[in-house]
């Protein structure tokens, strides 16, 4: 296991309470592997992102678990030692919205050198430029263009090429394809998947695209309400998956081949206080007693499948 | 462009004809400016009661097409009829006031489009008092039913609603006053995938129940397939194909609509290991002349490159503009 995450938890401090945005959640990713991390807005899945980079943005403190890369755990190192040498080094992160993550007043080019500058990498910083625009599929003349000359698409690559400057072991890639056209999304699902097999990267892929995840993934986690619901191999996710929530969601995707879709009725609880037992309760046309006060704990199935739910 | 018009002698609420809007950047006095043709001689009808979808990805001017039709953007040339009662009103004409009896819209953020500490009930009264309408409350009961929300809501503030309510009460609002004609701005997209389902239905109830005729814009291609009766696909400004529902997913003519279908994901998880094969360029290109799509296009023909298509009627009701046919 490259990197696992145990018993997470992830609390946000506001006015109104503790919102337990991620709460107890475990996952781990292979060398190579590209899992998926998906769940409708709010479910916790970019909160687990920021945590594993150690950046979860103030009210939210991390109040449990262990994150282990290689075998040991990064939230005991102290931050000086984790910007040195792993933040970007060993795991980095292509962030949401991270088209509009340039400064419009410095060239590409400069503030991929920036990053090489600060991390002191040893080498030629232009030559490296070079060779991770020729990585990312890029012609190398438009690192010297300004973020606005770049299409949506060029600018999402020219990311992920600084996300892979210093040769990081894991690319945690928080909704890389959101707000691209179709074509420039299966482009750079491509893309992830060619640095996959060329540089062996592992990559953590969140999205609420369900479909489009379908096509990269090898495994895969359903977030709902900061909690994973079902987790397995993406054949038995998106295929037959066991939960009812992972079906709902997985009924309510639109797609070409479907002349209607079904939606889940009612809404995600507040996580301030959330309903005792399973946190599903409120939307599931399953739910019996004993989901509305005790919490089904993660039951494995031989075929890889893990699902927390009464029902089985 | 006659012969799209040759089905229009029917039962229509909105004419667009020969549609162009363009936008100038950059200032004059500085030399350089530039011309944005947003739209590029667009021309289509929306019949009664129904469901167009206007498909296309960012740039391609759907937006700026449903803002025109509805009397919020001036077209650079071209003409907007909206027919109402009998009475034909020129949109491009017409005051603003006039042209808001019979249309409304739906936006895309239902954040940002409704004020969030307005009481419900108050969002709903306020278009129905400035009309000076009579039965109000039972007008409003009517439109909370068709969106189902529950009327506990009524005394709640906007603020305290969720995203998915929100969009519903969106929606309340547009067809509480009766309009012939709703543009509906990307309805679904800033919603979570459960709660689409939901929304799609409540559209298609409202065109039911109250006969009205809906633009659809969106650039989920399965969203507009599962709603609308006819679909148009635009590209840089241009209409490029355009059809029956079924017919433009089930036999796309255009390469552009071939390649978009080819490329929405599907849910598949055997693909993973190989990627997906795509057939025309990445990179959006504006070409000087010819078709608006050759540079991009696997097909390109050295005529694309000298003369712009015109939509053709190939098969019966689904048009396409392109050198192919």
């Amino acid at each position: 296991m490259l990197l696992e995450v145990k018993n997470l938890k992830v609390y946000f401090y506001t006015k109104r309470g503790v919102v337990k945005a991620v709460d107890d959640v475990n996952l781990y990713l292979d060398k190579g592997e590209i899992v998926g991390l998906a769940g409708e807005s709010g479910s916790g899945k970019s909160t687990i992102g920021y945590a594993i980079m150690r950046l979860v943005p103030y009210p939210g403190k991390i109040e449990g678990g262990k994150i282990f890369f290689n075998g040991e755990n990064i939230l005991e190192i102290d931050e000086e030692t984790f910007r040195r040498n792993y933040r970007w080094k060993k795991i980095s992160m292509v962030f949401q919205g991270s088209m509009s993550g340039f400064t419009p007043v410095f060239k590409v080019k400069d503030q991929i050198i920036e990053v090489l500058r600060v991390h002191e990498w040893k080498g030629d910083y232009e030559e490296r430029v070079r060779e991770l625009f020729k990585m990312v599929n890029m012609d190398p003349s438009l690192a010297d263009k300004y973020p606005h000359e770049l299409s949506g698409g060029q600018k999402q690559r020219a990311f992920i090429a600084m996300a892979l400057a210093l040769n990081p072991e894991v690319l945690i890639a928080d909704e890389p394809t959101t707000a691209l056209d179709v074509i420039v999304q299966e482009n750079i699902l491509n893309l992830l998947k060619q640095l996959r097999k060329e540089l062996n990267l592992s990559i953590l892929f969140i999205t609420h695209d369900l479909a489009l995840l379908s096509e990269i993934s090898d495994r895969d986690y359903i977030l709902y309400a900061g909690k994973v619901m079902e987790s397995g191999p993406s054949e038995i996710i998106f295929k037959k998956p066991r939960h009812p929530y992972t079906t709902l969601l997985i009924e309510s995707i639109a797609t070409l081949d479907k002349d209607m879709i079904k939606g889940i009725p009612g809404f995600m609880p507040d996580l301030s206080n959330p309903p005792k037992g399973c946190r599903f309760n409120t939307r599931c046309p399953f739910a019996k007693d004993i989901c509305f006060k005790e919490e089904p704990k993660l039951k494995a199935f031989s075929d890889g499948d893990e699902v927390a739910c009464w029902l089985y | 462009m006659t012969r799209l018009l040759a089905g229009s002698t029917e039962d229509y609420v909105v004419k667009v004809k020969n549609l162009k809007v363009y936008f100038s950047k950059g200032n004059p006095l500085f030399g350089k400016k530039y011309i944005t043709k947003a739209l590029d001689g667009v021309t289509l009808t929306i019949r009664k009661r129904e469901i167009m979808g206007v498909v296309g990805e960012s740039g391609s001017g759907k937006t700026t097409l449903g803002r025109v039709t509805i009397g919020l953007q001036k077209p650079t040339e071209g003409e907007v009829y909206i027919k109402a009662d009998n009475e034909e009103i020129n949109v491009v004409k017409a005051k603003l006031k006039v042209i808001s009896k019979y249309v409304q819209m739906i936006y895309q953020d239902p954040y940002s489009s409704i004020d969030p500490i307005m009481r419900v009930y108050d969002v709903l009264a306020m278009p129905l008092k400035y009309r000076k309408e009579r039965d109000i409350e039972k007008k409003i009961e009517e439109a909370m039913n068709l969106v189902e929300l529950p009327l506990e809501l009524l005394e709640n503030r906007v603020y305290q609603l969720s995203g998915g309510q929100r969009q519903r009460l969106s929606i309340a609002r547009a067809i509480i006053v009766d309009p012939k004609y709703v543009v509906a701005d990307e309805p679904t997209t800033m919603l979570d995938a459960s709660l689409k389902g939901e929304i799609l239905k409540i559209i298609k109830d409202a065109r039911e129940r109250k006969g009205i005729s809906f633009m659809l814009i969106t650039h989920e291609l399965p969203i507009a397939k599962i709603i609308s009766d006819r679909l148009t696909v635009l590209y840089l400004g241009k209409v490029v194909e355009m059809g029956r529902s079924s017919d433009v997913i089930r036999k796309p003519l255009h390469p552009y609509t071939q390649s978009l279908i080819e490329a929405y994901p599907k849910i598949d998880p055997s693909l993973r290991d190989k990627p997906k094969e795509i057939k025309i360029k990445v990179d959006i290109i504006r070409p000087e002349k010819g078709c608006v799509f050759y540079p991009r296009c696997p097909f390109a023909m050295p005529k694309c490159k000298e003369e712009e298509p015109q939509l053709k009627e190939v098969e019966q009701e689904h048009y396409v503009a392109c050198w192919l046919y």
